[in-house]
C-alpha cells in the first residue's frame, strides 16, 4: 500500500501501519485525497507528474514533458507507462512509451492523436502546462541489451518510433561506438515523428545511419523495399522493432528470410486495436488471462458460454441485476444484450450474464 | 389481484419498453455530475467521522458528547446507506474508480460485504418479495405477509421487532448465514461453519475498532468514547431499520408466491419490483440520509443506477404507473412507519382469510 512513502520506517512498522485492525486510522486513500487537495502532486501511493512543456512534434503528435513526484522509481529506455485520465467521470488507462532518455528529472510521453480516440483527443485538446497527470510505474522488457552489441538495427513505423527514440538518445548519451542503422517508416515527411531531430542526430553522429521511408512517395514498404534500403550484410546485428502489427509481420518475415542473422527484440505497438465487429451470433475467440483458458463464444451471454466451456465464473441473478458476474474486459467488442449497445472500449467492466461477444475478446477471468 | 394478471401481455411489453427507456436515458447521461455527488458525500462522511470521533475523544461535558455521537452516527449512516449500499450495487462501476468498485468495497458495518452482495444484491433484488425465496420478507424472524405460515412464536413479534431495530446491523450481518435453515436442519455443520467465518471475521474487526481501539486511544476518557460509539451504532441501526422496513412492509406492498412469478418477462419483473416496494416522501436531505432508499420503487427498478438520480426519474416512473393503472405506493415517513407497525402487530396473529397452500 504505502510502501514507498513508509520505506524509511522499516518493514515491521510498515506492516503494522497497513494492518486491517487499525482501519480507519490508516485509511491511505482518505489521506491521499487530503494530500491531493492541498497539492495535486502529493500522494502516498500514486505517481503523479506535472506537465512542464508541450512540444508539437507533427501536425497530430505532441510530446508532453513531465516532472514526476518522488514516487517515480526511474525507468529504462524503451519502457512504457499507463497513463490514467478521468474524462467526464470515467477513468481511462492508456499505455504510452517514454520517449526521452532516462536519467534526467524529466519524463516525456509522445502521443499521436488517434481520430475518434477518447484519451488521445483529450490529451491533445485539454491538457495544458501545469496540469497534473497520474501514471503507473514503468514496465516492459523492450529495453537495450546489456552489454551493448556492436551492431544495432532499429526499425520503427509511425508512433512505434517513440521507444526507439528513447533508446537512441540513451545510446548517444553513452557515446555508443558501434554501428546503428535506424529505419523510420511513415506516410509522408509531415508525419515523421522526431524527423528533424533524427536528421540532425545522424548528421552529427557518424555511428548512426538514418533511413527514412515515406510510403506515399516511395510506395508501400515491402520485402523488396526492405532489401533495398537496409544493409546487405546483417551479420552480428541485433534488431529492435516497434510499430503497428502489419509492419511487424512484414519485418519478421523478412528477418527470417534473411536467415535471422541475430536476435530481433520487438514490441507490438498497439494503437487503437480495431477489432472487426462481428455480426451478432458469429463465433469469436475469448481469451481468459487469469485462468489461462480460451473458449469460443457465439451469440449466447458470455456467462453461459464460459460455463459450457467448463469455467465457473462467480455469478448470481443471471439477468443483469446483481453485478456478481462482473468482470474486466481487457480488449474486444461486446454487445449488451439488454440494451443492444455495442462497446469496444479497452479495459472496461462488463456483466458476463448480459454481454455477448462481437469480436475476439480478452477477459480478466 | 396483481398487475401481471390485470394487464395483457402486450401491455406488459409496452410497460417494459417505457421503463427501459427511462433507464437507458439515465445510463447514457452518466458522467461528471454523478462522480462529483458521490465523492462529495464520501468527503462529508469522512469529515463527519473525524469530527465525531475527535469530539468523543477530546471533548468534555455532555454537549460535546451528544454532538460527537450525532456526527459519528451521521458518518455511519451516510457511509452505510448513501455510499456503501449504493456503491456495492455497482452504481458507480462505470467510473473505473477502484474506490467506487462494487465487488471490492467494504463498509463500516458488522455485515461482511461479500455476504451482503449475495444476500442483498442477488437474493433480495432478484427474488424481491417472493415468499420462501426472498429472505428479506420478515428477515426469517417476523411474519409480514398472510402468505407466510403462522407460528406461535410470531405472537412475540412486537418484541422481536423492537430487538431487530436495535440490533439491526447484527441481523443484517447474520442474514446470509440463514439461521432459520440451520434450525430446520437444512444446513450441514460444515456449511454453517463456512458461513459463520466471514461474519465472525468482520464482526471482530468492527468490535476491535469501535469498542477497543478508539476507546483505548482515549486513555482515561475511554468510557466516554465507548458509550459514544455504542450510541452511534444504535442510532444508525434504528434509522437503517426504519427506512428499510418502510421500503417493503407498509400495507399494500405486495408479496408473491413462487407460482405467481414463474416465466416472468423483464416487464413482469418490473411490475413485481414496483408493487412490492413503497416510497417515502421528503426533502433532498431526507433522501440522502436514507441512501435514496426513500425511492425504494425506483431503486428496485434500477438498482445499479446512481441513487441520487432516483428523485429525478420518480415523476416519470409514477406517470408510467398511472398510465397502466399500476399502484405506486408512496407516503410520508410516519404514515408508512405506522402502517408497518400495524402490519407487525396484525401478522403476529394468524390470518383470518384462508391461506393459500404453501409447500
Amino acid at each position: 500500500m504505502t510502501q514507498a512513502a513508509l520505506y524509511p520506517l522499516g518493514r515491521a512498522a510498515r506492516r503494522a501501519l497497513a494492518a486491517s485492525w487499525l482501519h480507519p486510522l490508516n485509511d491511505t486513500p482518505a489521506v491521499d485525497e487530503l494530500l491531493g487537495a492541498i497539492n495535486p502532486m502529493w500522494s502516498l501511493n500514486d505517481i503523479r507528474a506535472r506537465v512542464v512543456e508541450v512540444i508539437l512534434e507533427t501536425h497530430d503528435t505532441r510530446t508532453f514533458v513531465l516532472a514526476p513526484n518522488r514516487r517515480w522509481p526511474g525507468f529504462q529506455a524503451g519502457q512504457h507507462v499507463a497513463l490514467e485520465v478521468e474524462i467526464d467521470g470515467v477513468r481511462h488507462h492508456r499505455t504510452y512509451s517514454l520517449s526521452a532518455a532516462p536519467g534526467g528529472r524529466r519524463l516525456a510521453l509522445t502521443v499521436k492523436h488517434q481520430p475518434g480516440g477518447r484519451v488521445s483527443s483529450w490529451l491533445h485538446q485539454r491538457v495544458r502546462i501545469g496540469d497534473v497527470l497520474k501514471l503507473s510505474a514503468p514496465a516492459g522488457d523492450f529495453v537495450l541489451p546489456e552489454p551493448l552489441p556492436s551492431r544495432l538495427l532499429m526499425l520503427g513505423a509511425g508512433s512505434g518510433v517513440t521507444p526507439l527514440m528513447s533508446m537512441l538518445r540513451t545510446l548517444r548519451a553513452r557515446n555508443y561506438g558501434g554501428e546503428i542503422v535506424f529505419l523510420h517508416s511513415c506516410r509522408q515527411p509531415a508525419d515523421a515523428i522526431f524527423g528533424s531531430e533524427l536528421k540532425a542526430l545522424a548528421a552529427a553522429w557518424p555511428a548512426l545511419r538514418l533511413v527514412m521511408h515515406y510510403s506515399q512517395e516511395q510506395g508501400r514498404l515491402d520485402r523488396t523495399a526492405l532489401q533495398r534500403l537496409l544493409p546487405a550484410d546483417l551479420s552480428g546485428c541485433h534488431g529492435l522493432l516497434c510499430g503497428p502489427h502489419g509492419f511487424m509481420d512484414l519485418v519478421n518475415a523478412w528477418w527470417h528470410e534473411r536467415g535471422a542473422p541475430g536476435a530481433l527484440q520487438q514490441e507490438s505497438f498497439s494503437g487503437p486495436v480495431l477489432h472487426a465487429v462481428a455480426p451478432a451470433g458469429a463465433s469469436s475467440e475469448v481469451r481468459c488471462v487469469r485462468s489461462e483458458r480460451v473458449f469460443t463464444a457465439a451469440g449466447q451471454p458470455l456467462l453461459v458460454e464460459a460455463e459450457s466451456a467448463g469455467l465457473r465464473p462467480k455469478h448470481g441473478c443471471r439477468i443483469g441485476i446483481c453485478h456478481s458476474c462482473q468482470c474486466r474486459k481487457l480488449s474486444g467488442t461486446v454487445e449488451n444484450l439488454l440494451t443492444g449497445a455495442v462497446s469496444s472500449a479497452p479495459d472496461e467492466t462488463i456483466q458476463l450474464c448480459i454481454s455477448a461477444a462481437r469480436s475476439d475478446l480478452t477477459l480478466d477471468l | 389481484m396483481t398487475p401481471r394478471k390485470q394487464l395483457s401481455r402486450e401491455q406488459v411489453a409496452a410497460f417494459q419498453a417505457e421503463i427501459d427507456a427511462v433507464r437507458n436515458e439515465v445510463k447514457a447521461d452518466l458522467g461528471e455530475r454523478d462522480v462529483a455527488h458521490i465523492r462529495r458525500v464520501i468527503r462529508i462522511a469522512r469529515g463527519s467521522a473525524v469530527a465525531g470521533r475527535s469530539l468523543l475523544m477530546f471533548g468534555f461535558g455532555p454537549a460535546s458528547w451528544l454532538l460527537g455521537v450525532t456526527a459519528l452516527a451521521n458518518a455511519k449512516i451516510l457511509e452505510n446507506m448513501e455510499i456503501g449500499h449504493n456503491v456495492m450495487h455497482g452504481q458507480y462501476d462505470w467510473t473505473n474508480d477502484p474506490a467506487l468498485a462494487s465487488q471490492t468495497y467494504e463498509w463500516d458495518n458488522v455485515c461482511d460485504a461479500e455476504q451482503w452482495r449475495h444476500s442483498h444484491n442477488f437474493m433480495h433484488h432478484s427474488y424481491t418479495n417472493i415468499v420462501g425465496k426472498d429472505r428479506d420478507v420478515g428477515y426469517g424472524i417476523l411474519r409480514m405477509s398472510d402468505k407466510q405460515p403462522w407460528n406461535p412464536y410470531h405472537l412475540f413479534q412486537p418484541v422481536s421487532n423492537l430487538l431487530l431495530a436495535l440490533l439491526f446491523e447484527w441481523g443484517v450481518g447474520l442474514h446470509d448465514v440463514e439461521f432459520e435453515r440451520v434450525f430446520a436442519g437444512k444446513v450441514s455443520r460444515e456449511q454453517f461453519a463456512e458461513r459463520m467465518r466471514p461474519f465472525l471475521r468482520k464482526a471482530r474487526k468492527q468490535m476491535v475498532k469501535d469498542y477497543l481501539l478508539f476507546p483505548a486511544l482515549a486513555l482515561w476518557n475511554w468510557p466516554r468514547v465507548l458509550a459514544g460509539n455504542v450510541a452511534a451504532n444504535l442510532i444508525r441501526n434504528v434509522w437503517a431499520y426504519a427506512i428499510i422496513f418502510c421500503g417493503h412492509f407498509p400495507e399494500g406492498a405486495e408479496t408473491f408466491t413462487e407460482e405467481e412469478t414463474r416465466d416472468e418477462t423483464r416487464g413482469d419483473w418490473y411490475l413485481r419490483q414496483i408493487t412490492g416496494s413503497a416510497n417515502l416522501e421528503g426533502g433532498p436531505l431526507f433522501h440522502i440520509m436514507s441512501g435514496h432508499l426513500s425511492h425504494q420503487i425506483e431503486h428496485h427498478l434500477f438498482p445499479d443506477l446512481p441513487a441520487h438520480r432516483y428523485a429525478e426519474v420518480a415523476p416519470r416512473v409514477r406517470a408510467i404507473c398511472e398510465k397502466y393503472g399500476v399502484r405506486y405506493n408512496t407516503g410520508g415517513f410516519w404514515k408508512q412507519y405506522f402502517s408497518v407497525m400495524r402490519s407487525v402487530f396484525r401478522h403476529a396473529l394468524p390470518s383470518r382469510a384462508p391461506q393459500p397452500a404453501l409447500a
